[in-house]
């Protein structure tokens, strides 16, 4: 099903995040990703959440009852062609070195600790696909724990 | 000033005088302090839900009065305040406002599992338009100031107020100030739009030109903005015929030479071939709700959709619109009225087209309602009502619960007056009509205000005969009672094959529960007594119940079973096809 980022921005007041997450249950979806951080205008959150639909009408209902919150100031889809969609994830993997090394030039990742011969924390930044790609590269397996933010978006 | 006292003072400014509820230890702070003013009028009710349900009538009956009146109930903690749920539910499904208050624990053991504490705000946040809970006394007169405009600006819809104990009993602070005049709301992200854009009202009008089976549809929105007269102003300007939605009734008269009656599951065969058969649909202030549209893919395949809404989110939820008019009914109206371009079609095809349906079931329905007895022998609804609208020519205020009674109250009762009939549509909440009738008649006290229920609903809230008893409220209170939870065991006869799982029951005797509450009480079993009855009940001052001997067979029809299309309307009795098949075997035989 097709992924669709939803951004909102809303009044920071208490039970707005419950509301929206009800929402979103109600109309009996999966939350991909949340994230929620203020915005430029004190007071104003900015809110991106990703699920799965391919039905474009159901979407649109989902913004519109999303609008309807007395809180929510505007809420509208992100054509996944005209924004960005980034994330950033920790990862804490075992690892051969050198394996990590040759895929430094590909991937935006910088070492933040290496706490011994096998075992290193990385941090890795991108759009969504790249960091599955460079999870899958450096081989599921062998990340120990990982730490994903979920995605933040914006139009070009 | 404590908090408490700006509750009362900012509810005074709002106009409220009526207050339903129910006290407890959470509350009581409140009912103190509301006891010293002599502004209010506290009613008690008999539970919680009663107290929703008369709120909802108030809010309802007043908005078309000079004096709108915003239905407001109080309740403590924990089970009070969980007994309001259902009647708040059913608010937010009718789009009613209303302003719900209730007592909470104290702040500093919020969270702790406290003596009857719940979490209201978490419980009541789904149900409601919006939640507040004040954490200080300063905040409390703002915030029951922008509950009552969010309650009564746009759709309306319940808005709750949770007050920890404390905070109700703290003052507010020294500097504290408040500008009752020039207050002003701050929602930035709150969508109110009651005037509509001129570019879809452009593509409207074209529409409407240019059709040649045009039909209105008359929702709940017409009744909510006032703007009954207009829509009939409107329909005879174009020519154009009416279905109304169920809470659509009584926003213009029902014999209207252009009305069709109610259109949906149990609508008319007029109304609904209608709706078939129309190449423009223009709705008004309606949601397109699943007992209107029956299975969605085959719903008005043919036509294109005007809506008309004040809620945006409505706007092609249910069905696609051509023209979306996202506004206030009354607003639209008003524009649409004033243009010069709209023009008047006799449409002497289309009329007679809706002529030859109006005929499908109308003799057999008067030869009923004539007979007024059914298969056992004992009376039919349709007859009663027929007579009620007869007797009371039409014009007086009807509060119906939820069953078969309740769709025979929609459709034979001849509604003469703007915004007189009452009741639980979205929810269909078994149990809404006596409450709701208190409310109905608090707010037009010089009206006559009928409550119609079945035996099962009646006894879902009958405890609120105390509360009329105790006010003397003057609800004549009809009991239509067939010994089964009727609805639902006629849908056991067209669809479960006659098995009544679960609907029977043994009932009690209304005539001592009447007179228990010192309430006089009439039965009528025959079909000569009805009339007597209800001329009693309308001489009578005061309240009084006339419970009717009423036939557990009788169905409501036509029917569009739930989740069928139109084509799947049933126009027959079922009874009837079994002796029409069986008088064919005997034939076959000989
Ligand atoms: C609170 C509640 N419970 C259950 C239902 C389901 N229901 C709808 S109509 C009905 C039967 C109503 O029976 P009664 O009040 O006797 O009215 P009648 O249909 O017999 O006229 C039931 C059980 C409901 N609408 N509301
Ligand atoms: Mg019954």
């Amino acid at each position: 099903m097709k992924r669709r980022a939803i951004l909102a921005f809303m009044l920071d007041r208490p039970g707005v995040l419950n509301k929206v997450s009800m929402l979103i249950r109600k109309k009996m979806y999966n939350v991909d990703t949340l994230t929620v951080c203020s915005s430029r205008v004190p007071g104003i959150s900015r809110m991106t959440i990703t699920l799965r639909e391919d039905d474009i009408a159901k979407v649109t209902q989902v913004i519109k009852q999303l609008e309807k919150f007395t809180e929510v100031i505007s809420a509208k889809e992100l054509d996944t062609n005209k924004s960005y969609w980034r994330e950033a994830a920790i990862v804490k993997l075992e690892i051969d070195s050198d394996h990590l090394k040759s895929l430094q030039d590909r991937f935006n990742f910088e070492m933040l600790e290496k706490k011994n011969r096998d075992i290193q924390i990385i941090q890795v930044a991108g759009s969504t696909a790249q960091i599955d790609t460079f999870l899958d590269e450096i081989g599921r397996e062998n990340i120990i724990e990982i730490a994903r933010t979920g995605v933040a978006a914006m139009e070009k | 000033m404590t908090g408490k006292e700006k509750l009362l003072s900012a509810l005074k400014t709002k106009g409220i005088k009526y207050i339903f509820g129910y006290t407890g230890g959470t509350i009581m702070p409140v009912f103190d302090e509301m006891d010293k003013m002599e502004d209010f009028e506290f009613i008690m009710s008999r539970h919680e839900q009663g107290a929703t349900f008369m709120a909802q009538g108030l809010s309802r009956a007043s908005l078309s009065t000079n004096n709108p009146q915003l239905g407001t109930c109080m309740a403590t903690s924990g089970p009070g305040a969980m007994n309001l749920t259902t009647g708040v539910a059913d608010a937010h499904m009718d789009s009613v406002p209303m302003l719900i208050i209730t007592g909470q624990v104290a702040t500093g053991v919020i969270a702790t599992d406290a003596f009857q504490e719940s979490d209201v705000v978490g419980v009541m946040m789904p149900i409601c338009k919006q939640t507040y809970m004040p954490l200080n006394a300063d905040d409390i007169e703002p915030t029951i100031h922008e509950a009552h405009y969010v309650a009564t600006t746009g759709r309306g819809g319940p808005v709750l107020v949770d007050i920890p104990k404390d905070v109700q009993n703290d003052s507010v602070s020294p500097k504290y100030r408040f500008n009752v005049k020039g207050y002003r709301p701050v929602l930035p992200g709150y969508l109110y739009h009651p005037a509509p854009d001129r570019e879809p009202l452009d593509r409207a009008i074209k529409l409407i030109n240019k059709s040649v089976r045009p039909l209105i549809f008359c929702g709940h929105g017409v009744i909510n903005s006032n703007a009954g007269a207009l829509l009939q102003q409107f329909a005879e300007k174009v020519n154009i015929p009416i279905a109304f939605t169920m809470h659509g009734i009584s926003a213009l008269p029902t014999d209207h030479p252009l009305s069709l009656g109610m259109m949906g599951m149990h609508g008319t065969v007029e109304a609904n071939k209608a709706v078939m058969e129309a190449d423009l649909l223009i709705a008004f202030g309606m949601r397109f709700d699943d007992r209107v549209t029956g299975k969605l893919n085959e719903y008005a395949a043919n036509a294109d959709v005007i809506h008309v809404e004040i809620d945006p989110s409505e706007i092609d939820k249910n069905v696609a619109t051509s023209v979306a008019v996202n506004a206030d009914v009354v607003n639209t109206l008003r524009l649409l009225l004033d243009d010069p371009l709209l023009t008047y079609k006799p449409r002497r095809r289309w009329f007679k087209q809706i002529d030859e349906h109006r005929k499908v079931m109308k003799d057999e329905l008067q030869a009923e309602i004539e007979e007024g007895v059914g298969d056992t022998g004992k009376l039919l609804m349709k007859t009663i009502v027929d007579k009620l609208s007869k007797v009371t020519k039409g014009k007086d205020l009807i509060v119906p619960d939820v069953g078969q009674h309740q769709m025979m109250a929609a459709r034979f009762y001849n509604y003469q007056t703007e915004n007189s009939w009452f009741g639980s549509g979205g929810a269909g909440t078994m149990g809404c009509s006596l409450p709701m009738a208190i409310g109905v008649k608090l707010a037009r006290p010089k009206e006559r205000v009928w409550s119609i229920s079945g035996d099962g609903g009646f006894q879902m809230n009958m405890q609120e005969l105390g509360t009329i008893m105790e006010h003397e409220i003057d609800v004549k209170i009809l009991l239509f009672n067939n010994g089964y939870l009727g609805m639902v065991r006629q849908w056991q006869t067209l669809f479960f094959d006659g098995r009544y799982s679960g609907t029977p029951m043994q009932n009690p005797d209304y005539d001592h529960i009447a007179q228990a509450y010192g309430i006089p009480y009439i039965k009528v079993e025959k079909v000569k007594d009805i009339e007597p009855a209800l001329k009693k009940a309308v001489a009578q001052k005061g309240a009084i119940m006339v419970e009717f001997d009423c036939d557990p067979s009788e169905v409501i029809l036509p029917m569009i079973p739930s989740g069928g299309g139109f084509d799947d309307m049933i126009v027959t009795r079922p009874g009837k096809e079994k002796s029409a098949l069986k008088k064919k075997k005997k034939g076959s035989k000989s």
